[in-house]
Formats: C-alpha cells, sequence, structure tokens
C-alpha cells in the first residue's frame, strides 16, 4: 500500500511541509519531538485536519486534493488516540459493536478480536471502571473492528505503565500479523519504535529529515541528533540461538562466529518473534578494550574495527564495525586520548547482558 | 359551558407544550452553531439570544405588537398568508414565547456542547459514523440531561410568561387568555379566593417541575464518589 503525501499545512510557528511516499508494509513510525507536526500529520492523513494545502493519495484513491476532500468517516482509514476517546455512555461491548455496526465489510470475527486482544472480562464494564492499559486496548480493538485499510496509532502508550506498554506493543505486532494489517504510528519514543516498526519517517519541525529502514534511520540520528533528547544507540534484530543457555542468558547469533548475550527471555510463547529478536545498546552502555577482556565479568566482547570517530566536546561518538553490523560507542573525549583510538583501529567492544535491551522479555 | 379558568389552563399549556417543541427545533440547531462558531461576532448573536433575560418583557411585548400589527410587514406577511390577522391571536403568543425563553433553551444546550467538544466526535467519524449519526448516536445520549433542562426551562418559563402575552395577545377566552392573566383578572376583580386557587396551582406545578429538572440532573453518586477517589 503506498501512501503519498505532498501537503503543506501553516502553523502560528512553523510550515508543516511533506513530499514523502510512504510504502506502507508492516508497521511504519513517525518520529519527532512534541511540536514536530507528527500528530498533526496523522490527523490530516485521517481527514481531521480540514485546513491543509495539497494532496494525500492512498494507492489509486485520492483522500485529499484542491478540489476533493473525502471525509474521515468514508476513508476506512482507522485511529487510535492518545486518550483512548471511548464513548463513555456505552461500555466496553457496546464500544466495539459501534465499530463493527458501522463496518461495511464485516470479514472479520468480533469474537476473535475480542479474543486476540484479551477482553473478555472486561465486556460487560464501564469506561470509568478501565485501567489505561484496559483502555487502549479497547481503543485497538475498536479501531480494528471498523476493519480499515489502514490503521494510525497517535501516541497510543503515552499515557501507560511499562507493563501495560509492553503488552501493548506485543498486541499490535501479533494483530499486525495476523490481519496484515499496515500501520503508521506515531511516538516521540525512539525505544518504542526500535521494537516494532520496519520503516522509520523522521519529522523535525514540520520537515521530512529521513525515511527508511528503521535500524538504519536510527543510526543515522546517532551521528545528525543536535539535541540530548535521543539515546545514541545500536539498533539490532538478531535471530536468537538459545532462549536459555543453561545459566539465565540467551544467545542471540551476530554471525556465526559471534554471539550477543542478553538476560533469558521468559517463554517462547510469550515472545511475538519466535526467531529473531529487537532489541538495542545504548552507546553509552558500550565501552572500549584494546585486548580481549578475557578476565572480565562481562560477558559480550566483540572484535571491531573503528570506521568513524565523531568528537563533540568532551564526547566522543565512535563507530566501529563488528562481523559486518555497526556499533556506536560514547567515550570521553579523556578515554579516546588515553587509548589513542583511531580510524581503521582494531578494538574490543564490551558490554553487560543486561544492556542489550529489549521491551519482550 | 366550561370553566374559564380550565379553559386558560389548556391554552397554557397548548401554549407552552407548542413553544417547546418550537424551541427545541430552532434552539438546537442556534446552539451547536454558537458552540462551534468562532467568529468574533459570536458575543452580538449570544447577547441577541440572551436579551430577554434582562429586557423588561413589555419592552419585547411593544415592539412585537407593532411588528405583528398589519401596518408592518411580518403582520401584513402573515395576513397575505394566513387571511387573518397576527395580532391578538394564539400564534402571535406562541411567537412571542418562541423569542422570550430562547435563552433558556439555547444557553443549557449551547454549554453542554462546548463541554462535549470535539474528541468524541472525530472518534466517532473514524469508526464510519456520518454528522447525523454522530449527532443521535454521541452528542443527544451524552448531552441528554441538558435536553431535558432545555425543554423543561422552555417548557416552565413559557407558563409563567405575563408581560409579552399582555401586550401581544391581549385577553381573548380560549386563543390568549392563558393561566398568568387569568390570576390577574380574578386580582383585579377583587376575587381572591379563584386569585388564590390559580396562584397555588402555578406555584405547586412549577415547584414540581422545577424540582424534578434538578433531580434529574443531581450527579450520580457512583460517578462522584469515583472521581473524589481518582484525585
Amino acid at each position: 500500500m503506498i501512501l503519498n503525501l505532498d501537503l503543506t499545512i501553516n502553523f502560528n510557528t512553523f510550515d508543516l511541509s511533506i513530499k514523502q511516499s510512504l510504502n506502507l508494509q508492516g508497521i511504519t513510525g513517525v518520529f519527532g519531538h512534541s511540536g514536530s507536526g507528527k500528530s498533526t500529520l496523522l490527523r490530516t492523513i485521517a481527514g481531521l485536519e480540514k485546513r491543509i494545502n495539497g494532496t494525500i493519495t492512498l494507492d489509486a484513491l485520492a483522500l485529499n486534493t484542491d478540489n476533493t476532500f473525502i471525509p474521515p468517516e468514508q476513508r476506512q482509514i482507522g485511529l487510535v488516540f492518545q486518550d483512548s476517546r471511548l464513548f463513555p455512555h456505552l461500555n466496553v461491548l457496546e464500544n466495539l459493536k459501534f465499530a463493527s455496526k458501522r463496518c461495511k465489510n464485516r470479514r472479520l470475527n468480533v469474537d476473535k478480536i475480542i479474543n486476540i486482544i484479551g477482553l473478555n472480562a472486561l465486556l460487560h464494564k464501564q469506561i470509568d471502571e478501565l485501567s489505561g492499559g484496559q483502555k487502549q486496548r479497547v481503543a485497538l480493538a475498536r479501531a480494528i473492528l471498523t476493519e480499515p485499510k489502514l490503521l494510525l496509532l497517535d501516541e497510543p502508550l503515552s499515557a501507560l505503565d511499562r507493563k501495560a506498554k509492553i503488552s501493548l506493543l506485543k498486541l499490535m505486532l501479533n494483530i499486525q500479523k495476523e490481519l496484515q494489517l499496515p500501520m503508521l504510528y506515531v511516538s516521540h519514543s525512539l525505544d518504542e519504535l526500535q521494537q516494532v516498526c520496519d520503516k522509520l519517517m523522521v519529522l523535525s519541525e514540520g520537515k521530512v529529515l529521513g525515511y527508511g529502514d528503521i535500524h538504519q534511520m536510527i543510526h543515522q540520528l546517532n551521528q545528525t541528533q543536535t539535541d540530548d533528547f535521543i539515546h545514541q544507540q545500536t539498533s539490532l534484530s538478531l535471530p536468537v540461538k538459545m532462549l536459555n543457555n543453561g545459566h539465565g542468558l540467551t544467545v542471540l547469533s551476530l554471525n556465526e562466529n559471534a554471539e550477543i548475550y542478553l538476560p533469558a527471555l521468559e517463554s517462547p510463547s510469550n515472545h511475538p518473534l519466535e526467531q529473531t529478536l529487537r532489541c538495542f545498546i545504548l552507546a553509552s552502555d558500550i565501552s572500549i578494550s584494546l585486548n580481549e577482556p578475557l578476565n572480565s565479568s562481562i560477558v559480550n566482547h566483540l572484535l571491531a574495527k573503528i570506521s568513524a570517530i565523531n568528537i563533540k566536546d568532551n564526547n566522543v561518538l565512535i563507530t566501529a564495525n563488528s562481523y559486518g553490523q555497526e556499533f556506536f560507542v560514547n567515550i570521553s573525549h579523556f578515554s579516546q586520548q588515553k587509548l589513542a583510538l583511531k580510524r581503521a583501529q582494531t578494538v574490543y567492544l564490551q558490554f553487560k547482558a543486561g544492556a542489550v535491551r529489549t521491551y519482550f522479555y | 359551558m366550561i370553566n374559564p379558568d380550565l379553559l386558560a389552563l389548556f391554552t397554557t399549556l397548548k401554549m407552552a407544550a407548542l413553544t417547546t417543541i418550537i424551541l427545541m427545533m430552532i434552539g438546537t440547531p442556534l446552539a451547536w452553531f454558537l458552540a462551534n462558531m468562532q467568529s468574533r461576532f459570536k458575543v452580538i448573536i449570544e447577547a441577541i439570544v440572551a436579551l430577554p433575560l434582562v429586557l423588561p418583557p413589555t419592552v419585547l411585548g411593544f415592539y412585537l405588537l407593532i411588528a405583528f400589527s398589519p401596518q408592518y410587514l411580518p403582520g401584513q406577511l402573515w395576513q397575505q398568508a394566513t387571511g387573518q390577522q397576527l395580532a391578538f391571536s394564539f400564534s402571535a403568543i406562541v411567537i412571542g414565547s418562541v423569542l422570550y425563553s430562547m435563552p433558556f433553551v439555547v444557553q443549557p444546550l449551547q454549554k453542554a456542547f462546548e463541554q462535549l467538544g470535539e474528541p468524541l466526535l472525530e472518534a466517532s467519524a473514524m469508526l464510519g459514523a456520518s454528522p447525523i449519526d454522530r449527532f443521535f448516536t454521541i452528542v443527544l445520549p451524552i448531552t441528554k440531561a441538558s435536553f431535558i433542562t432545555a425543554a423543561s426551562l422552555g417548557f416552565a418559563h413559557t407558563v409563567g410568561e405575563f408581560g409579552v402575552i399582555l401586550m401581544i395577545g391581549g385577553n381573548i377566552p380560549g386563543e390568549t387568555r392563558v393561566l398568568s392573566i387569568a390570576l390577574f383578572d380574578h386580582v383585579e376583580a377583587f376575587d381572591y379566593a379563584k386569585a388564590h386557587v390559580l396562584a397555588i396551582s402555578l406555584l405547586i406545578g412549577s415547584m414540581i417541575l422545577l424540582s424534578t429538572i434538578y433531580l434529574l440532573n443531581k450527579p450520580r453518586k457512583k460517578t462522584a464518589l469515583r472521581l473524589s477517589h481518582d484525585s
């Protein structure tokens, strides 16, 4: 599914001006700080913003042009809002039925969706009896039951605690797989986007900074970021070699000869990705050693070759290549001088198992 | 022959019921328009709607009397269309009541629509609901209490009307002689016994109507408790 955006929206402080074609498969992330225009973009695609100049087309269908405007209720696009927006005069089941009744295709089985999202126990509850996480699950189910061609998610996790975030992220992945429903997921949390998105579009002050593969885009942000909002990190999707090596560690393979260890994942049934794991390592969690640290408690050490050194004030960002994978390392300028690190030098990267972060355990 | 006071009661109820129906039909879209209006002329329309709250009823009645008379355009048009004179007719007191009770219907509805805001309407649009669908399935059920308040206040205020009706309706039994006018007649004729009956009936009737409105608008205890628990 191709979403073509060529539009301008005038704001008081800046113009949102986007010309980008998105190939929507799986989950596409939209990242930006608050005020970058990402939520407005989503509302525009939904048809909730009318003051736009330009065109939006979804495959062959023109949603917005200079002389056509398809109203939101006819776009067959679903939207999950940050604040749920469940109808307070209806209970959970009635909220779901509000959606399914107005759906023209009715290919989805309402009970099946209720099962997948785990709402059986909540069906007859009133909306004000639900927790934040439960509300968002109902909102997600309700949006899906309209059987949209495209599902938009506007910061759906931002009001939730970590546990509820993780369960909703897993749910998004399951639903994406199960229904093959393309999703456009807006968030200011790079970590959350990293865990579920296949592609990422980065917005800043109403402009597209970049669009591409999630790992590549995150690595690009490491180099181009100008503020401290983004944690520089190495973003990985790696095959799981062993779920538990007998010592409470999960083993991922970087290649045939190199492995990465992290604290053991839960049972595979709770694990949405059976073969590969999405994880990230913060650049500040990796250190560099000139010799192989054989006598260290730190389990992960990888031979790598420095490909770039960027110095900013007293911080140094080192890019190093290990078995074809780029890693990003933050060290102090002091350490860089002490070790006399240079480009093309061979070093060992070391990081604890706990530094390999994932939401899925 | 029918008791003149019963006839006045019947005329009053007929006038108030008809006025309320018309007010709900005009007042709802007007309140919706005002709730969503962003122009700076909004305050002017709001002031016009609220005018009967502060204006002496006789002032409104005086201008309506002039407008309804056959010498002026509204009265002329009415006479051409219906063949009847507008001033001193049942239609005149209904039109006068609609204008006079307008703020009691528009203001609670406007406030309810403003409080409801866009979020739930946007959510229902995203679920495929058309504007009319949204009005009947989201707006109406959520603002139900305000609709009841608006209709009841409009009705009660119309029943209690005196000045405007006296100016444009006169005192024609079965046509424009309503309870408040009948009461005035009894007092003028020193028939205090009959005046007492009407006065106490109006008092008790209004009291019952208002108590019912406040009872319906009382926040549900369950919700109130939960809210205080959350904070």
